[in-house]
């Protein structure tokens, strides 16, 4: 649960993909089949003289190159800003308040629920069950959002069900005191530690 | 209460509710799929490099300055000549390791990417669970069913299906549809949907000494 941009990611994946198949696709035909060398020497030759009418074309009278170059180098730099804009988004929507209450009901100010408040209260209620070795709470926002993600490593051997169900139930606790809903995911997973320790024996 | 404000009261209680529903089962499906963060951030950083060097190029052109590493139409003649200024062996090579890095991106934009996790049915919000926890918990029950230790039970889980080896203690012997029925009934009380199909494999050959 965050704000990683999934469907551009696929895209823009897809789309690098595809191109570096084409290079590479390319690359193996000309090496594997001699018979193409003619073809690729005509394309080539004919793309290459296109782009060499394009740069005289370009070149300003008194200059000794075409303001083209100028222009690649300003597009390639809008590409590395998009580049690292995109790296940017990735696991983004850490959100630091769980609740706010803007709605005005006369009174000065508003309210706002950081969001410390409930993962401590839920971290610390988990922490006390033995059948719980770890358990982290973050808020992230999804869609505008902010929701409560739960990770919860039982020991080896518990149910993972019963282990949803407490986790529901202190939730549900939670939600009474702060007195709305948010969005909740519980995720129970392992750990080496889990692994490694000892089974849960009493039930 | 007049009649239409039941109703509108109704349904806006039941859009609402309907919005929740599909808000739960968008969040269901970015927890059971991967984000494909650790791909993007690769191609992102690869796509930036060859930016980067471009850049510098068509910088050092635009300014009048000799070319840094390739004179671009040094270059452009060197991509004319190609299959013959290169021994076919290694342009064969690149183009083949291009090929899989290509490959690579691609796939991870269109295959579907599943994690190794089931949707639980919860009471509030949603919950996952890795497949390797509801293992541990199959094991377990399976376990105490056939009396055996813990280094007896091999039970793997995938999306379909559920997977458990036992190895019996020599002389000891375990019924497996007892163990099969076990293992069922510990899921069903986790409602999974679809349920897994419960393979129970018991070995022939026993353990001594345990």
């Amino acid at each position: 649960m965050n704000e990683t941009p999934r469907a551009l990611n696929r895209v823009l994946l897809t789309l690098i993909g595809l191109l570096l198949i084409a290079v590479g696709a390319t690359a193996v035909a000309l090496a594997a089949v001699p018979a193409l060398a003619g073809t690729w020497h005509a394309l080539t030759r004919r793309a290459g003289a296109g782009i060499e009418n394009v740069l005289a074309a370009t070149t300003l009278p008194g200059q000794r190159d075409s303001w083209l170059w100028i222009v690649l180098a300003l597009v390639m730099l809008v590409l590395i800003v998009l580049m690292i804009a995109w790296v940017a988004q990735q696991g983004k929507g850490r959100a630091s308040t769980l609740a706010a209450d803007y709605n005005d009901d006369g009174g000065p100010g508003t309210v706002e629920l950081g969001a410390a408040v409930a993962e401590q209260a839920l971290k610390t209620a988990l922490l006390e069950r033995e059948e719980i070795l770890h358990a982290t709470v973050a808020t992230y926002e999804f869609r505008g959002t902010p929701g409560l993600r739960v990770r919860v490593l039982p020991r080896k051997g518990v149910p993972p069900y019963l282990v949803a169900e407490q986790v529901s139930d202190l939730v549900e606790a939670l939600d009474l005191v702060i007195g709305r809903e948010t969005p909740v995911v519980i995720s129970i997973g392992t750990s080496a530690r889990a692994r490694l320790g000892r089974t849960e024996r009493v039930h | 209460m007049s009649g239409t404000d039941y109703q509108e009261h109704y349904d806006g209680q039941a859009t609402a509710y309907e919005a929740g529903d599909r808000f739960n089962d968008r969040l269901a499906l970015r927890e059971t799929r991967s984000s494909r963060a650790p791909a993007a951030i690769i191609a992102a950083v690869l796509v930036s490099l060859i930016c980067l060097y471009v850049l510098l190029e068509a910088a050092l052109k635009a300014i009048g300055q000799p070319a840094w590493l390739l004179e671009p139409r040094d270059f452009a003649a060197w991509l004319n000549q190609l299959p013959r200024n290169v021994p076919t062996l290694i342009l064969g090579t690149s183009g083949v390791l291009i090929l899989f890095a290509g490959l690579f991106f691609f796939l991870h934009g269109v295959l579907p990417g599943r994690l190794h996790r089931h949707v639980l049915p919860s009471r509030r919000g949603i919950a996952v669970v890795d497949d390797e926890v509801l293992a541990s918990s199959l094991a377990r029950r399976a376990r105490t069913r056939a009396n055996v230790t813990e280094e007896q039970v091999l039970v793997t889980v995938s999306r379909t299906l559920v997977e458990v080896q036992l190895r019996p203690t020599s002389g000891i012997p375990v019924e497996e549809s007892a163990i099969q029925s076990a293992v069922e009934d510990e899921l069903l009380h986790s409602h999974i949907d679809p349920m897994p199909e419960v393979r129970v494999r018991v070995s022939t050959s026993g353990v001594v000494g345990q």
